[in-house]
Order: C-alpha cells, then structure tokens, then sequence
C-alpha cells in the first residue's frame, strides 16, 4: 500500500482537527449532526477559509 | 435504515466501477430515497403542527407509503428522466447505482426494501433493527449499538485503506473530467474548495459515526448488541 507523503499527511492533520471540532459540537447539540450541508458549509470554512484568511494575513 | 454507509458508498463505486461515473449524481442517488422520505420518519415542527407519519416503517419502506423510493425501478425511472429529459445518460446511470446502492444497504435491517416493486415483497437480510418509529435519538441510540453501525464502519476502514481516493491528483483526473458540473463550478468556485466539497461526504460520514457512537455509549451508556437483527433492547419494526 502506497504511503501518504509530508504534504498530504499536513492535509489530513487539517481534516482531522476539523473532524475534532465537529464530532466534539456534533456529541454536545446533535442536530448538528443531522445534515450533510452544514458539515459540507463547517468544513468549508475550517480547512478552507480560515486557512485563506490565516495566508493573506500572515 | 443504514446512517453513514449511504455517505461512503459513493466513493468505494466511484473507485472501482469500470464505467464513467459522475461522482455529484453518484452521491445525490445515494441520498435519495431518505431525502424524501425521513423528514416525516422522524417527525418534523412547522410553526405549531407537527407533521410525522403515523406508521414509520410502513411510510419510509412500505406499500401504501414512499417505499419504492427504495427500489430499482426508482432508480431506473430518474435515470431515465436525467438521460431523456435532461439529456445527460452520465448523471441518469451514476445516479441509478447511487440509488440501488442505498435500496441495497437498506435491505440489510429488519424491514428490508421492496427492492422489486411494483412487487411489494420486501427483501430484508435482517442484520440491525430498523427502528426509525423510535424517534431520531433511540434510532440513532439502537443502530449504532448494532450491526448497522459496524457495517457503517466497514465502509469507513475501506475508505482509509483506498485513501487515494480523497487525494486532489485523484479527484482532478478521475472525478473532475468525468463530469462537466465541476468544469461549471470551477468557473465560480476554486479548485480547492471543489476538493473540499468532494471529501465533504467522507468527511460528514466518519465524523458522524464517531459523534453519535460517542453520544451513545459514552454520554448516554446505551449497551452494544452485535447479535443478528439487534440491537435487541429496542423495538424493531418487521415488513
């Protein structure tokens, strides 16, 4: 099986943290949990976004 | 009912299929049958009504009901509208496999799908309890303490092992020119955020699976039942 390189491994990192976010929202309001849309728009803005808006700062 | 296998399906057929396939039209078959029919499953509030179907099961897979929503020839009948309305066999056919892949899954829990209307008989494996007349907590509480739950997480180990699916060299030459949509959309929206939205599913279908088992056997301390057709501590409705 191929192993992920650095770059990629960094990518996972960002998703993981966002699913960190989202599972922790997700257990405390579970409606949270009900849509594929809202996860789609809070993934979106978590590795997405903020991440831009981070760039353009720094 | 299955919860986040109609997530990650898509991108195990996606993967493996020899045939050109549109991963949006892939993914919305996927979601079809329960976008049209779970609302009234579980009950929804519009201003003072609640709207809710006074017999779940027979609603969500039955005859009287929107149960041929889970068959083939529901699937075949959209796909022929996306093919000969629309003019787009692409989108018809990935849309049709989406959408017997979601009647399959579902034939796995205790009231099956009627998988040959106009035939009414249901096809069930009775794996898991369908317990979708519980109300949304218990029926989330009972399938992830079941054999739907870790069928769920079959589809999730999957996607790791086949992690080049979720990778931008994948999605750019396998999942972008099979579909003129993203070509479209890359016009308004940029190629980043179109992966971000291509692993959304993946990325909603794990992380879900993960909150609710934790909501219920951390929070709320629901036992696990693995046995065939359990969890057995809840009601489980039969075809």
């Amino acid at each position: 099986m191929k192993r992920p390189d650095r770059r990629q491994l960094i990518t996972l990192l960002g998703y993981a943290g966002a699913a960190a976010v989202y599972v922790t929202i997700g257990v405390l309001t579970t409606d949270f949990l009900l849509s594929v849309f809202v996860a789609a728009a809070f993934l979106l803005l978590t590795v997405w976004i903020v991440p831009l808006i981070v760039r353009r700062i720094v | 009912m299955s919860w986040a296998a109609h997530d990650l399906e898509p991108y195990a057929i996606q993967r493996h299929s020899r045939l050109k396939i549109a991963f949006v039209p892939l993914l919305l078959g996927s979601y079809a049958p329960d976008l049209m029919t779970k609302w009234y499953v579980y009950g929804i509030h519009i201003g003072g009504w609640k709207l809710k179907a006074s017999d779940p099961a027979q609603f969500h897979r039955g005859w009287p009901g929107l149960g041929f929503t889970h068959s083939f020839l529901y699937g075949a009948v959209i796909c022929l509208i996306f093919w000969k309305v629309l003019g787009s066999k692409n989108w018809g056919v990935s849309f049709m496999i989406g959408q017997w892949a979601h009647a399959l899954t579902d034939a796995g829990d205790t009231v099956g799908t009627m998988l040959l209307f106009p035939w009414t008989h249901h096809f069930s494996v009775g794996a898991w309890a369908y317990a979708g007349q519980t109300g949304r907590s218990t029926d989330a509480a009972a399938y992830f303490s079941g054999l739907g739950g870790m069928w769920d997480l079959v589809w999730i180990v999957y996607g790791f092992y086949s992690w080049q699916v979720l990778t931008r060299s994948y999605f750019e030459q396998r999942v972008f020119t099979a579909d003129g949509f993203w070509r479209i959309a890359n016009k308004a929206v940029p190629m980043a955020a179109l992966l971000v939205l291509y692993r959304a599913a993946f990325f909603y279908g794990t992380s879900r699976w993960i909150a609710w088992t934790i909501w219920a056997h951390v929070v709320h301390h629901y036992p696990y039942d693995l046995s065939w057709g359990g969890p057995h501590w809840v009601h489980a409705a039969h075809s």
